[in-house]
């Protein structure tokens, strides 16, 4: 009871409408009641300038992997703060694919203001790429503070092909037995001549011999 | 390993990528080199199953001594030695196998052409035209006409001399013209 | 033109007609080079866990991820008709001139020998778990399916028996874990 009155007191803060807007892509997955507080959500993203098909996708992964709804709705909400995050740090003028990306990265440890830096250095270029490699590095085990100084190392001046190529050849270091801090090292080196991890951060640890 | 695309990689850098352990690479060439290395294994061997057969044993073969592509942007040449190979290996073994069926073949093939479309039924009269031919000559045609090498391209694919692959191309050119004359004109 | 010319011209156009192979082939290719040793001298221990064939048992569920994980492979390609003309030239040079994103085909393979169903639910077909069918090769426990896909980046799993999810052991795992069974993350590279 309390939480449905919870739910209709949200749907009146979100705007003049009563009725919410319905997301067809979910009627039928999710129950009633998770869809009303996720169709709210998306909602709000919308009117904040959010991309909605990550959060779409999410609550379908939620609803195939008979989350239950409280699992599907904070799934949704997190994800949800962390493109507003990403919109904030990357500027309102981010593409809804840098906005996900963004999020990626936030979600494998990087913070808003590492993704403002990364704008910075790497201004009128799309940053979807380099946020997607920072998140895929750590995927393969790199710490997030060693991707991102290595992302960041490399922003200014990398292309984004470039940047594809540093996570494949890092992938298959790590898969032929080298640690993914030295793999990460040894490309970086590679890439970037200067060989400084960025203005004033620490040096990833010492590289295997 | 991680997902890769094809797009704008070489042959070298295929290759590479295998001989540094990322073995899903070889993949790449597989499909980059099917259809185009099954052509000539299927004009070859005249069938289905013996063409995938070769492909087949020729890729595998392709891989294991992959450190023997001594030019590995050239990867798709040095495959198609190998695949030239494995069609005389399975050739002369088919052709011990059905030695006693040509005869038939021949047969029905002269009396099915004109029953059907035109254009089917030339088709298969070529391809049984290519089959009648003995597999050296086979091969040269192949190589000489249907692949496009230059004769010393072929010198190095086959081993055998330049005048002795014009011979043979000679000598299937005449036969060919010779199959299909004469059922042009029954 | 003498019928003689004619004949020839037209017998060589017939025989450099494109053959098309059966698609499958490609994956017994690579059954078969996994079954044998790989072309490095001494592959160190995680490239000798990708090239060995499959060994462990399969029964406890446990059991079964690790098994189905073995020589998982996500591969991306361009469908074959694109690629029928090889050119020893570096490809760079040779890509579409289009501007437009255009779709890659991907396969995706794992090995799960004691599987009844397995199915591809992911980001690309609003993880419908059963949009995306895998077919498995008669007899050797490997299942794949193609998926043409946009330039993008995608989350995914693989469906085991309708209950059982799987990451791609092959692939880049994805953070998102909030419901628990891990995903595996793919990028598509626009061209």
């Amino acid at each position: 009871m309390l939480r449905s009155i919870i739910v209709l007191m949200c749907l009146a803060a979100v705007g003049p409408h009563w009725a919410t807007a319905q997301e067809p892509r979910l009627v039928g997955r999710l129950t009633a009641e998770t869809r009303v507080q996720v169709d709210a959500m998306l909602d709000s993203a919308r009117a904040r300038a959010l991309p909605i098909e990550p959060l779409v996708d999410r609550a379908r992964e939620g609803a195939s992997k008979r989350a239950s709804g409280e699992r599907i709705v904070a799934a949704v909400r997190r994800l949800t703060d962390e493109l507003q995050v990403a919109r904030d740090a990357l500027g309102s003028r981010s593409t809804p694919s840098e906005i996900t990306a963004g999020a990626s990265a936030l979600r494998a440890g990087a913070t808003g203001d590492d993704l403002a830096q990364l704008r910075r250095l790497r201004t009128d270029r799309s940053l979807t790429i380099a946020a997607a490699v920072l998140a895929d590095l750590v995927a393969v085990g790199v710490p997030a503070d060693t991707a991102v100084a290595a992302v960041l190392a490399l922003a200014e001046f990398a292309l984004d092909t470039e940047y594809l190529a540093l996570r494949e050849n890092v992938e298959r270091d790590v898969a032929l037995g080298a640690s993914p801090v030295s793999a990460l090292g040894v490309r970086v080196e590679a890439a970037a001549p200067q060989g400084d991890f960025g203005a004033g951060t620490q040096r990833p640890p010492a590289r295997k011999p | 390993m991680g997902i890769h695309d094809v797009t704008g990689e070489s042959d070298g850098d295929f290759v590479r990528r295998v001989l540094n352990g990322d073995t899903a690479a070889y993949a790449g060439l597989v499909t980059r080199y099917r259809d185009r290395l099954g052509r000539y294994a299927m004009r070859m061997l005249g069938n289905q199953a013996d063409a995938e057969e070769a492909l087949q044993d020729a890729f595998v073969r392709g891989y294991r001594s992959l450190r023997r592509c001594t030019d590995p942007e050239r990867f798709g040449a040095w495959l198609f030695g190998i695949l030239v190979n494995r069609c005389r290996t399975l050739g002369g073994r088919r052709a011990r196998r059905q030695r006693t069926v040509v005869h038939d073949e021949v047969a029905l093939s002269r009396a099915s052409v004109g029953d059907e479309g035109e254009e089917f039924a030339l088709r298969e009269t070529i391809q049984w035209a290519v089959a009648q031919l003995s597999a050296p000559n086979r091969e040269a045609f192949l190589l000489k006409h249907v692949e496009e090498l230059s004769y010393d391209e072929m010198t190095e694919l086959t081993g055998v001399s330049v005048s002795a692959l014009k011979m043979r191309v000679m000598r299937a050119r005449e036969e060919l013209q010779r199959l299909l004359s004469e059922v042009v004109r029954d | 033109m003498t019928e003689r010319g004619f004949l020839f011209d037209r017998v060589v156009e017939i025989l450099k007609e494109p053959v098309a192979i059966d698609p499958a082939l490609d994956r017994r290719v690579i059954k078969g080079i996994l079954a044998g040793p790989s072309p490095r001298a001494a592959p160190p221990a995680v490239v000798g866990w990708l090239t060995r064939r499959r060994t462990v048992s399969v029964s406890p569920l446990g059991g079964l991820a690790l098994a189905a994980g073995i020589a998982g492979l996500a591969l991306l390609g361009r469908s074959a008709l694109q690629l029928a003309e090889p050119s020893t030239a570096p490809r760079t040079a040779t890509v579409a001139a289009s501007t437009e994103p255009a779709p890659s085909v991907v396969q995706f393979v794992i090995v799960a020998p004691s599987a009844a169903t397995v199915s591809l639910v992911g980001d690309f077909n609003d993880w419908n778990v059963s949009a995306t069918p895998m077919r498995p090769a008669p007899g050797d426990g490997i299942w794949s399916v193609t998926v043409p896909l946009e330039p993008g980046r995608y989350r995914y799993a693989f469906l085991v028996d309708g209950q059982t999810w799987l990451a791609d052991p092959s692939a880049p795992r994805a953070f998102d874990d909030d419901f628990g069974p891990p995903n595996s993350v793919l990028t598509v590279r626009g061209s």
